[in-house]
């Protein structure tokens, strides 16, 4: 992709969405991937700080702002910087974008795969009951340590689930490989993680508007 | 003539400005020698300051038009029931939402068919986007008046980054018929870092705590390399200085009530008296550690004082200030950091000058808050910076903004699943797939909603919208791709299409609380038709009265002059006269325009005949209505 070069004024192209040399903006095809849009190799892990920069530099060229005095460069401009914003909020989210890869190989759906191991469950419905728990402790109190505790554990296996779940995709597997379906389990393993770390983190919230 | 030559040599465009729309105050500023500078009007000009207080009154006298800015805040106390303040909490609201405050209102309001609050004065309906304009316009005047005559036509405006989307749709609606072309709607704070974000170097995290009159935000930003990037927004569209004058109003009512009753409490006058008592004893306690309530109302005889030491007024504001340390609590919550990794913070907002208010965000970030710029300036530096940069000026800087609610769609079961989150990056867009249940259906209802909350009920409707023209099918084989957009402005389109067929489908949007786009325009065409009738009106009276002077002295020299004219001419005059006189009678300006132009050809010979007499040196270089 970095060999495509700007029609206009024959530069290397960084992304299809425009043109950092001549400022030219481009309409890409739809079904753009966000890996083609951001100007990068596809692979399940990513460079976290390469992504951003090349974030603020595309913005640079793409956003409307720098295209006022034109309705359809304007127009153009608002829906490529849509895009990369897009883009950019998929490949620089671990969960997003191992979701998307997912989707993208013709893996199975959330809903697909939505059987979680028993023993999984049932730790499930501990983490429940300490969240319940301190909801009913005294609303000047501090949260139990033991509930703080538990959140270090959470946010430490969502961080090697996801992990995990990478390096399986890495390299991507072909399309419709058993892997996916691994890897679509550990997502959701994850979304359960997710709604616990999100609870609790309402439960702190609301704590510190109380006291 | 000579004025149209000197206009030519002036033909320089008017550039962008910003203006700051506040629920107090008003102003603009505008890019001027590489650096954002707020817009003053010429010294000799009623009222030398760029702000202009965001208050419109409506005397009786309907030709006379509103005043708008010190001229209506002066009115507050002697026509309370026509001078509306504050009128930024009721854009885009319903009269449901806007309860609280209009109990504590002087004037009355209602509401139309679709939500949308009015204000009646003197037999006229009002919305606040028509308020809004007015203020608008007052402060383009200024700025007119400041760059030297130029017609300023594009602005940047800001509003609360708390605000949803039918509040920034009603500030665009206000621009709209004030005749303004609005380049961007931005966020107070965002603008606010532009402004104090110019020099900076680093790269640094920034937090923007900005309480105004009537709203709070607060914003995180990563600034880098003149990116400044909003991390995460939170913020109360209902929160400001307001109520920490109503905190010392409430102080009034209850040592003061049992005294004088209920009754006198909601008099109109009293209200806004106590009001304005109370703004002044707070402005007082930000200098002093003391000051005082202190109230005289000839009316219910009543001169009362009250002293506040500073101590008690930070007890009765002190929950207002927890409500917003939880809104940055949120924020940080949100962007995924802790307060220590904020480097900077900046203080924007007239009612940060309050000392607690200050204290208590220091304490909350550990570290000592920005206040070098005006707090009431900045917000619109801000938004000329963006200005300058939309217009062209530099593409060194660019702000990159978040859409500060979750949207989302009302499901069967009056849930609401998601479509944007909250703190994402605009401009952004999303799309979501819809089938239809039954066979042949043509047509779905949605209801769009924003806000944080699980069931669409408790969530702001932003408003319905049907899609038609679906293809007939059987249930459940139409796939209809719905796209969500939400522009540079943080303004939602809708768009829809049908994709086996490939056939787009309409859709229609009901905005709630809002104008239709055909409102919109019937209003500005009101505006015109009433500017115009207005002018008819000032005309009118200007004739009548120039008829009147002409009546008199046609009237006292015809004697004289009659010796030297001949009989066909005296009965000319006299027939002029009559119908000049029956002209004034009526109010219609055309036959009054008529006969005073007939009435000065009929008594041109008489002016002349007068020169040709011994009354001619003195009357050499005037007109006959001057004798």
């Amino acid at each position: 992709m970095t060999s495509n070069v700007c029609p206009s004024c024959g530069a290397a192209l960084e992304t299809p969405l425009g043109c950092g040399q001549c400022n030219s903006l481009f309409e890409p095809p739809g079904d753009l991937s966000p890996y083609l849009v951001l100007g990068i190799e596809p692979s399940a892990g990513v460079d976290a700080k390469d992504l951003r920069s090349r974030l603020l530099r595309f913005s640079r060229i793409v956003h409307p702002d720098f295209y006022g005095a034109d309705e359809a460069q304007r127009a153009l401009a608002e829906g490529n910087t849509a895009r990369l914003n897009e883009a950019y909020g998929i490949l620089s989210d671990d969960f997003a974008r191992v979701d998307w890869i997912v989707k993208h190989l013709g893996g199975p759906s959330e809903a697909d795969e939505r059987q979680m191991p028993q023993a999984f469950l049932m730790e499930v419905l501990e983490w429940n009951e300490a969240l319940e728990e301190a909801r009913e402790t005294p609303a000047g109190t501090a949260l139990p340590d033991s509930l703080e505790a538990l959140e270090a554990t959470w946010n430490e296996e969502r961080a090697t689930t996801l992990a995990s779940a990478i390096a399986k995709l890495t390299p991507f597997p072909d399309p419709g490989a058993s892997a996916l379906t691994d890897v679509r389990k550990s997502l959701n393993a994850v979304r359960y993680l997710d709604r616990a770390l999100r609870e609790l983190e309402a439960l702190r919230l609301a704590r510190a508007a109380a006291h | 003539m000579a004025y149209i030559e000197l206009d030519v040599l002036n033909n320089r465009e008017a550039p962008a400005i910003g203006i700051d729309l506040g629920t107090t105050n008003s102003l603009a500023a505008t890019w001027r020698d590489g650096r954002p500078e707020v817009l003053t009007p010429d010294e000799k000009s009623k009222h030398y300051s760029a702000i202009v207080p965001s208050v419109i009154h409506f005397p009786e006298d309907e030709g006379a038009g509103p005043d708008v800015g010190y001229e209506a805040r002066d009115q507050a106390i002697v026509d309370p029931k026509h001078t509306i303040f504050s009128v930024k909490r009721f854009m885009g609201r319903g009269l449901a939402d806007a309860e609280s405050d209009l109990s504590r209102l002087p004037y009355r309001a209602t509401e139309n068919e679709r939500g949308l609050i009015q204000f009646e004065m003197h037999g006229r309906q009002y919305s606040p986007q028509e308020l809004s304009a007015m203020i608008l316009m007052r402060v383009r005047d200024f700025a007119c008046e400041a760059l030297g005559g130029l017609e300023v036509t594009r602005a940047v405006i800001t509003v609360p980054a708390y605000f949803d989307d039918t509040q920034r749709q009603a500030t665009r609606d206000a621009a709209r018929l004030a005749g303004i072309d609005v380049l961007r709607i931005i966020n107070e704070p965002t603008a606010a870092s532009l402004a104090y974000g110019l020099d900076q170097k680093e790269a640094a995290t920034v937090a923007v705590y900005d309480l105004g009159g009537g709203t709070f935000d607060v914003s995180l930003l990563a600034i880098e390399d003149g990116t400044f990037q909003v991390l995460a927004t939170a913020g109360d569209t209902h929160l400001g200085g307001d109520d920490f004058d109503r905190a010392l109003v409430e102080l009034v009512h209850e040592e003061l009530g049992p005294q004088i009753g209920d009754d006198a409490l909601k008099d109109p006058g009293f209200q806004q008296a106590v009001r304005l008592a109370a703004e002044k004893c707070k402005i007082g306690l930000t200098h002093d550690p003391e000051s005082h309530l202190h109230l005289v109302v000839p009316d219910l005889d009543l001169n009362w004082r009250r002293d506040v030491t500073r101590e008690e007024f930070e007890a009765r504001i002190a929950p207002l200030i927890e409500r917003t340390l939880n809104a940055c609590r949120q924020t940080l919550s949100d962007a995924k950091l802790a307060a220590t990794d904020v480097d900077e913070v900046v203080l924007v907002g007239g009612s940060t000058r309050v000392p607690a208010v200050r204290k208590r965000v220091e304490e909350f970030f550990g570290r000592t808050p920005h206040t070098e710029l005006n707090p009431d300036e900045v917000v619109a530096l801000g938004a000329a910076v963006q200005a300058h940069i939309l217009t062209g000026g530099t593409r060194d800087m660019l702000l990159m903004d978040v859409t500060p609610l979750s949207l989302g769609i009302e499901t069967m079961g009056g849930a609401v699943a998601k479509v944007i989150e909250r703190n994402s990056r605009i401009p952004c867009q999303a799309t979501d797939g819809f089938t239809t249940y039954a066979d042949n259906q043509t047509g779905i209802d949605f209801n769009i909603v924003q806000g944080e909350r699980e069931l669409a009920s408790d969530c702001r409707s932003l408003g319905r919208f049907k899609l038609s023209g679906i293809p007939p099918l059987p249930a459940g084989m139409a796939r209809i791709a719905v796209k969500f957009h939400i522009d540079a402005d943080g303004l939602l389109t809708v768009t829809a299409k049908e994709e086996s067929t490939g056939e787009t489908a309409k859709i229609e949007v009901q905005p709630m609380h809002g104008l239709t786009d055909g409102e919109v325009e019937e209003m500005l065409e009101s505006s015109y038709k009433n500017a115009r009738e207005d002018f008819d009106k000032r005309r009118v009276a200007d004739l009548k009265t120039e008829i009147g002077v002409m009546l008199q002295a046609t009237e006292r020299t015809l004697p004289k002059g009659r010796p030297a004219l001949d009989v066909e001419t005296v009965e000319d005059i006299e027939a002029a006269l009559a119908a000049a006189r029956a002209a004034t009678q009526g109010d219609e300006l055309k036959p009054i325009q008529a006969a005073r132009d007939e009435l000065e050809r009929a008594t041109l010979p008489l002016a002349a005949a007068l020169m040709d007499s011994v009354a001619k040196k003195a009357l050499t270089g005037k007109s006959l209505k001057d004798v």
